[in-house]
């Protein structure tokens, strides 16, 4: 080579792999460029943005050409690399079409890659879809059970309300298929057609009552999930369901609850709790508002909630269900007792999940047992000053819901307390609910000025307009605690005269009853007398 | 390329795509419907009690609750996407917008924290795998301790698949990935609790495209025979 010209390109780099490729296309002008690999390889190569969009254009470049070209050979990893380019958020508008070709193509392959295709490139709200309705309604009746699978697939997962309509017929059809594979994603389409078109609910409730008689697990978790759906669409399906399904459900749930050992569906010792959980969620929407089915689930329920291990998130998952049902349900108070006390378990269990998941909860509970709740006060006010933020802002809302006349001062006095060592970024939160707190129980005259001074020492700036003008209007129309008021915030001041609001206050106390400091007007009994040289 | 027709760069004019496809495929053409006005598929689907609660809760203002995990999103460390499945209409903008706000959040939690961020009144379960984050969105009221599980499952089957699966795997074989969550999720509901199950269903439709190839293979095999 001769001296003057570059050195050649390192192994890995983007102008190295272009290199090869060109090399390539010029040796054999029916390849159409670089593998999948190589351009992912490539695209990880590029060092900048703009090295990278430079890749990405060529290649973009070479499968326009190939698509207009009707290339087929490599239809398949041009589609691939489509996606790829998709996901790193470059515009793909123009392969859509290809999605629809390689859809209607005859060999599982092409059809495989068509669907994913769909699936990521395109959305409902396009058009384009509804072209594919005819080539889904042919592969919806194939004679391979996998291209059925496919179809079924790519409709669950985009169909728009149109295609639901056209093609519920098909789903409907394949519910009754022997094949289970065929039958749970039917059963999960048909979830989707009903979302999208919730008049068409009457048509499957007969099939999904029906099929709560499998035993496949993947059709029944389906098949329940179904049913579940149903019920929200349609009322007519919600009655037929009460009656004809309540039974099973209870024989399908004691079983699993029941069986020994299934490796198969084993998760930390718990055979399918997927099952468990999608059975006792379908069992909250029969019961809801229905003494009679409530009172069929009650057994299963008590022994799901006793008998389940909770040292384990799976278990945990169930119990966590079991405790919505049994809240959901008009269900007897013994059974409320006993989810009100899963609830105070997981409250004081290490894992910070389920903490989390145990205030909201708590939360709902306080609609039904506001006295249970109350009992575990204690715990949650831990709580408020927990290490995540998540579980604070959970128990912060919770701790507000559960003020009353009783607790309200010592819930208070904690919650002030902890605002002098609260993180900033939740000061501005706890600040606004002791102040909302505060004046909600403000009847107290003489407690609602302590602790409001309190608040605008510690995070004065936090403290909104309206409340400062709130606790000066109380003081203008409280002539016995104006003195009180103004000594107090004077002393506040000489501590710390860092809020603003603090300032703001105390200077206007100090402007409208100045003599009554001076001069220890109108002392209470709690006070001591500020001395002359002090001032 | 200027002698090369090319589809339109944008899906400004759907209708000469229309015209142009059923020139080359008769047979989408036939039972195709004519393009109708995008309204109608806003009508279509009335509004329910459960997804009214949620009106303030949407990127957009109103989104009625299409599934129970509305997306699945797959990130590295440093932001990168990995992998995401959309289960409610979100436009190309509103993915990007929402994978940009997630990640800043998510990214930036401590490792002792929970597994849930309240998002927009929706709620996200994350958990960290290695150099990934597995992130499902679902409704404020859905069980999340149940996600934590199905995320699980999703990274069991998927390590079972690749053998001891690591991130450069779902780089390079991203579509696989996908295969392995449509027999994991559709419309964002759980299909299959056996890990088995899942795995027996991919061998085999890996096996179809397998054996397709090869057919293809010695076909051209016996045409280079002949043609030699």
């Amino acid at each position: 080579r001769r001296r003057d010209s570059p050195p050649p390109p390192p192994q890995d780099s983007v102008e190295r792999i272009v290199e090869d490729a060109a090399m390539d296309l010029s040796l054999n002008p029916f390849s159409s460029g670089t593998r999948l690999r190589d351009m992912i390889r490539a695209i990880r190569a590029s060092k900048t943005a703009a090295e990278e969009r430079a890749v990405v254009r060529r290649e973009c470049a070479a499968i326009r050409a190939a698509i207009s070209d009707n290339d087929q050979d490599y239809r398949h990893r041009n589609m691939a690399k489509l996606m790829f380019i998709h996901m790193l958020g470059y515009p793909t508008h123009f392969g859509q079409m290809e999605c629809l070709k390689l859809i209607a193509a005859s060999g599982f392959p092409e059809k495989r890659i068509g669907y994913l295709g769909l699936t990521l490139l395109l959305d409902e709200r396009q058009e384009v879809l509804m072209l594919v309705t005819n080539s889904l309604k042919q592969d919806l009746n194939h004679s391979n059970q996998f291209i059925v699978g496919l179809a079924l697939c790519a409709l669950g997962n985009i169909c728009s309300a149109e295609m639901a309509r056209d093609l519920a017929p098909e789903v409907e059809r394949l519910l009754q298929t022997r094949d289970p594979n065929t039958k749970k994603k039917a059963a999960l389409c048909s979830i989707r057609i009903v979302r999208k078109v919730p008049d068409l609910a009457e048509n499957f409730m007969g099939s999904a009552a029906s099929l709560l008689k499998e035993k496949h697990h993947g059709v029944l978790i389906s098949v329940v999930q179904l049913c579940t759906e149903l019920c929200k669409a349609s009322r007519e399906a919600l009655e037929y369901l009460r009656k004809h399904s309540v039974e099973g459900l209870v024989r399908i749930l004691r079983d699993v609850s029941n069986s020994s050992y299934a490796p198969e569906y084993d998760i930390a010792g718990i055979t399918d709790p997927f099952l468990h959980i999608r059975v006792l969620r379908l069992m909250r929407t029969l019961g809801q508002g229905d003494a009679d089915c409530s009172e069929h689930v009650n057994d299963i329920l008590a022994q799901v909630a006793t008998k389940t291990e909770s040292n384990k998130n799976a278990g945990n998952a169930i119990l966590y269900e079991c405790v919505e049902t049994i809240m959901g349900i008009e269900a007897t108070s013994g059974l409320r007792v006993l989810a009100i006390n899963i609830l105070g378990r997981f409250l004081s269990n290490r894992d910070n999940n389920i903490r989390y998941v145990a205030l909201n909860m708590l939360m709902k509970a306080m609609a039904v047992d506001t006295l249970a709740v109350q009992r575990h006060r204690v715990t949650i006010l831990e709580c408020v000053k927990d290490a995540d933020v998540s579980i604070r802002k959970r128990a912060l809302e919770l701790v507000y819901l559960l003020v009353n006349d009783t607790n309200v001062k010592p819930l208070t006095k904690e919650l002030v307390d902890y605002l002098e060592v609260s993180d900033d970024d939740f000061k501005e939160d706890l600040t606004a609910k002791i102040c909302s707190i505060v004046e909600k129980f403000s009847q107290d005259k003489l407690w609602y000025l302590d602790q409001m001074f309190k608040v605008l020492t510690l995070t004065g700036n936090f403290v909104k307009d309206d409340v400062w003008h709130a606790l000066i209007v109380l003081i203008s129309n409280a002539p016995e605690l104006q003195g009180y008021s103004v000594r107090s915030l004077y002393k506040a001041l000489q501590a710390s005269g860092t809020q603003e609001s603090l300032v703001r206050v105390a200077v206007w106390c100090i402007g409208e009853y100045g003599e009554m400091l001076v001069n220890n007007i109108s002392m209470l009994d709690v006070e001591e007398p500020i001395t002359g040289n002090r001032i | 390329h200027p002698t090369r027709s090319r589809p339109p760069s944008t899906d400004a004019d759907p209708r000469r795509w229309h015209s142009r496809l059923s020139a080359i495929l008769p047979s989408l053409a036939t039972g195709c419907h004519p393009v109708r006005p995008r309204r109608q598929i806003r009508a279509a689907t009335p509004t329910r009690p459960r997804s009214s609660s949620r009106a303030s809760a949407d990127l957009r203002g109103r989104r009625p609750s299409l599934a129970m995990i509305n997306f699945v999103l797959l990130i590295s460390r440093q932001g990168k996407v990995r992998l995401t499945k959309w289960y409610s209409p979100y436009t190309q903008k509103e993915r990007t917008k929402v994978i940009r706000e997630l990640s800043g959040l998510i990214l930036t939690r401590g490792p002792k924290l929970c597994n849930f961020v309240e998002w927009r009144g929706y709620k996200v379960v994350y958990r960290r795998y290695a150099s990934l984050y597995f992130c499902m969105c679902i409704d404020a009221d859905d069980n999340e301790l149940e996600v934590l599980e199905i995320i699980h499952h999703f990274v069991e089957i998927l390590d079972r698949y690749f053998g001891s699966v690591c991130e450069l795997d779902l780089i390079f074989n991203f579509h696989k990935a996908y295969y392995v969550l449509d027999e994991i999720l559709i419309s964002g509901e759980l299909q299959e609790s056996s890990k088995k199950n899942v795995a027996r269903l991919i061998a085999a439709q890996d096996s179809l495209v397998e054996a397709a190839k090869e057919e293809a293979g010695s076909i051209s095999n016996i045409i280079a025979q002949a043609t030699k």
